[in-house]
């Protein structure tokens, strides 16, 4: 069951019914449930891949709690680390191992019998195993109790909303509330209303349209010129932004419907003066995660190394962030690029803040313009590594567009015309926030009649333009 | 033991949660009625396009001759020839980027208005698992609510379709630019129908691709079975039928698709016309626009042969 699906529609409502007219000692039960049965509609023998990294991160973060040696803590918190990595890695990286081996002995003329397995990546499998992974962590480091119940922490890995695609949240949040016996809220259940609301937009109006002209550009890298190229680059960044975004509001939607404030997960990435702000705002629960589990703790270990360090602990952590989304090369050189352009913008970045402040740029239009111009720009080629379909794709997109040129493909005209729509009205919501957020209310708007308008309105144009037959979320292949 | 229900300590939040989604309920109703309605009037007042092509195909087609198909069966068969030679009306109901269950949708609404005297079914036999065709579906929804025989065809979209369906607006989804053009008068005379049959003009020669693989892949029996209940109905109608494989600028190390067309043809002793592998076009890149759709000059070549073979077939009929 994915969140765009009428079954969704149907599953949801009744569960939330379900969820409150329960006595709150024991919702989470229902949530629990719920959250197996949503799961296991997608596959069920994924279920119980599941239930293993439940059952072995409560067993150890039991084990951690109740022992006083340090060493056996540690000797927990790794053995299951490394247990409930097993299947991410086997499922994820053994293919790209294996086919490696098979490469580097073939090219030494030995030939190994075994044929290559193809394995199907269990949905969600990156996300819930980083939330248990951050828990274990966060048990270890005493910065949470471990928790008794079994359900509990069942339900903190397979909550519903967040398993498939985050955002990765933290036990320290989450846990409180699923035990917190608290009625339900008007204002959570309309503010999740209307995250839904905008997220749904998001998704079916804005990625999903887009995808289609990216995609039929991608398909076809030989065929296309720089110019249509170099057009889906710059639109295949705000596809993402509306697919995992737009996701990540119905997640977080959903959650505060039943009374759980969900971390976000996008603030307006695209006005971002700089990278090192842009992943700030972008995909924030998973870089969040990665400070806190990865380059923390390393910066602290090369801090004796200084700015050397530090450079050594971005690149590291941008390097895992990229192998997370994907095991290819592609992903490792689109790491390694976020890693070395904060890197670049770590190591300038006293001489540009005193240049800005000398001639008062800051607060400048036109510098604020340039500087989410040129993050924009950044990103976006960083993005061709992401989209391609390998690293020869990769390059070839690339060679295409500072060699050629020509009148840009257009394809069917309206599925173009609606995507720029979308993204057009998607980046001046986040404009009127970001620049003020006092004004252009609509969802917020102190007028009930204008409100009212507005829910229709984005509802009508889901309707309207929104591709009902889009496929899945981006990020289910993660 | 703690009971905590919310019905009974809401303070009137249930209430006014149900009455303000009832409100935008009602609003949307109103919006969504007077927009979809309106989108509906202009669709069916486009007099050119492929929407007024699927509306004079389903509605007012009352030619001996009809063509059903996809866009290779647009491109492929050209009016003026099957009507000089045949001595019969014509109309080409094939449309771009639409399977089995469009052409099996329209042949019902077809026969329920009259029975033409000759069925030809240009049939690639995309059998397929897939998506693909119950997405293409889309272009059958504004017919939904005025034509009951096609309903449980589109309604094999999904579960839900009949409940989406409930929406005006949600059958023009993704149409109102289309519908916008289909009502300027640039549109009128730029796509003046030409009986259906649109031309496709190319110079260059498409280069011939060649597939290597053998694989099966997997049968949608759904689609299968709109191909037989068309090729029967059509049939049972008393029409004469012929299913025809057009021709293709590539070459596949399998047909698959033709030998389940070929069976059925064969059970229901219908003329199963198999240009797939017709060296003939093989080695003419210049009468292809591309790999799978013949130019003007190509379809006028085919038209031709076909209108020859249904005419020597016709003549020695006994009827």
């Amino acid at each position: 069951m994915v969140f765009t699906s009428f079954n969704f529609l149907i599953f949801f409502p009744l569960l939330a019914t379900l969820y409150f007219l329960f006595p709150t000692k024991h919702r989470w039960l229902i949530l629990l449930a719920g959250s197996y049965f949503f799961y296991i509609n997608i596959k069920p023998v994924y279920a119980l891949l599941l239930a293993g990294v439940t059952l072995s991160t409560y067993l150890f973060t039991r084990l951690i709690d109740n022992t006083p040696n340090e060493s056996r803590k540690k000797t927990y918190l790794v053995l299951n680390i490394v247990l409930i990595l097993l299947p991410l890695f086997f499922f994820k990286y053994f293919g790209v191992v294996n086919e490696g081996i098979f490469g580097l002995l073939e090219s030494l003329n030995v030939r190994w019998p075994l044929p290559s397995i193809e394995l199907l990546l269990p949905v969600g499998i990156s996300f819930y195993t980083f939330m248990a992974i951050g828990y274990t962590i966060d048990v270890y480091n005493e910065e949470v109790a471990a928790e008794k119940n079994l359900g509990i922490v069942a339900l903190f890995v397979s909550f519903f909303p967040l398993i498939l695609s985050g955002p990765i949240e933290r036990a320290g949040n989450m846990l409180p509330q699923f035990r917190a016996r608290k009625g339900p809220d008007y204002d959570m259940i309309v503010g999740g209303m209307k995250l839904m609301l905008w997220g749904y937009f998001m998704k079916l109006v804005v990625a999903d349209r887009v995808g289609i002209y990216v995609d039929a550009v991608y398909h076809n890298i030989g065929e296309h010129n720089g110019t249509s190229l170099l057009f889906a680059a710059a639109l295949y960044p705000f596809q993402v932004y509306a697919d995992l975004g737009g996701y990540s509001l119905i997640a977080i939607g959903t959650a505060k419907i039943l009374g759980m404030n969900v971390m976000d997960n996008f603030r307006r990435p695209f006005f971002a003066t700089s990278m090192a702000e842009f992943w700030r705002r972008w995909h924030i629960s998973l870089i969040s995660w990665l400070t806190d589990y990865v380059y923390t703790p390393l910066s602290f270990a090369f801090r004796k190394y200084r700015v050397r360090g530090i450079v050594t602990a971005l690149l590291i952590t941008f390097l895992i962030s990229g192998v997370w989304h994907g095991a290819s090369l592609t992903f490792v050189i689109w790491g390694l690029m976020q890693g070395i352009f904060v890197s670049i913008e770590a190591l300038t970045v006293k001489p540009r803040n005193n240049f800005a402040q000398r001639f008062n740029l800051k607060k400048r239009g036109w510098y604020i313009a340039v500087g989410c111009l040129v993050t924009f720009t950044l990103f976006a080629a960083s993005q061709v590594f992401a989209r391609a379909d390998n690293l020869q794709d990769a390059f070839l997109v690339y060679a295409r567009i500072l060699s050629t040129s020509g009148p840009l493909f257009i394809g069917v005209p309206s599925i173009l015309l609606f995507g720029l729509f979308g993204i057009g009205m998607m980046m001046l919501k986040d404009f009127t926030d970001e620049f003020m957020p006092s004004r252009f209310l609509l969802f917020e708007n102190k007028h009930k009649p204008v409100r009212i308008l507005s829910y229709s309105a984005v509802i009508l144009l889901i309707f309207l333009i929104g591709v009902f037959d889009g496929g899945e979320f981006i990020y289910f292949q993660f | 033991m703690e009971v905590s229900l919310f019905i009974f300590n809401s303070d009137g939040m249930i209430k006014k949660l149900i009455y303000n989604i009832l409100l935008v309920a009602g609003v949307l109703f109103i919006l969504d009625f007077a927009i979809g309605r309106t989108l509906r009037h202009f669709y069916f007042r486009e007099i050119a396009g492929f929407h007024y092509r699927t509306t004079y195909s389903m509605e007012k087609t009352m030619e001996d001759v009809l063509i059903f198909g996809a866009s290779r069966a647009n491109h492929h068969y050209v009016p003026e020839i099957f009507g000089d030679s045949l001595k019969m009306t014509f109309y080409n109901t094939g449309r771009d980027g639409n399977g089995i269950f469009y052409q099996a949708a329209l042949l019902k609404s077809v026969l329920k208005r009259y029975t033409p005297k000759i069925i030809i079914l240009d049939y690639k036999g995309e059998f397929w698992k897939g998506p693909l065709e119950y997405d293409q579906m889309s272009s059958l929804m504004p017919y939904y609510r005025t034509h009951k025989e096609i309903r449980p065809i589109i309604e094999l979209r999904s579960p839900y379709e009949k409940l989406k369906l409930g929406s005006e607006t949600y059958p023009f989804n993704s149409q109102i630019l289309t519908i916008a053009m289909g009502n300027l008068d640039i549109n009128k005379t730029r796509n003046a129908d030409n009986k259906g049959y649109v031309p496709l003009e190319a110079t260059h020669a498409p280069e011939l691709k060649v597939y290597t693989s053998t694989a099966s892949y997997e049968v949608d029996s759904n689609k299968v079975n709109a191909f037989k209940d068309f090729v029967t109905s059509a049939k049972a109608s008393g029409a004469k039928v012929y299913v025809v494989y057009s021709p293709l600028y590539q070459k596949l190390a399998r047909y698959q698709e033709n030998e389940i067309c070929s069976e059925i043809c064969a059970r229901e002793k219908i003329p199963f016309f198999d240009f797939s592998r017709d060296t003939f076009f093989l080695q003419r890149g210049n009468l292809f626009y591309d790999g799978v759709h013949l130019n003007h000059k190509g379809a006028i070549l085919f038209s031709n042969i076909i209108a020859g073979k249904i005419k020597a077939g016709l003549n020695n009929s006994p009827d």
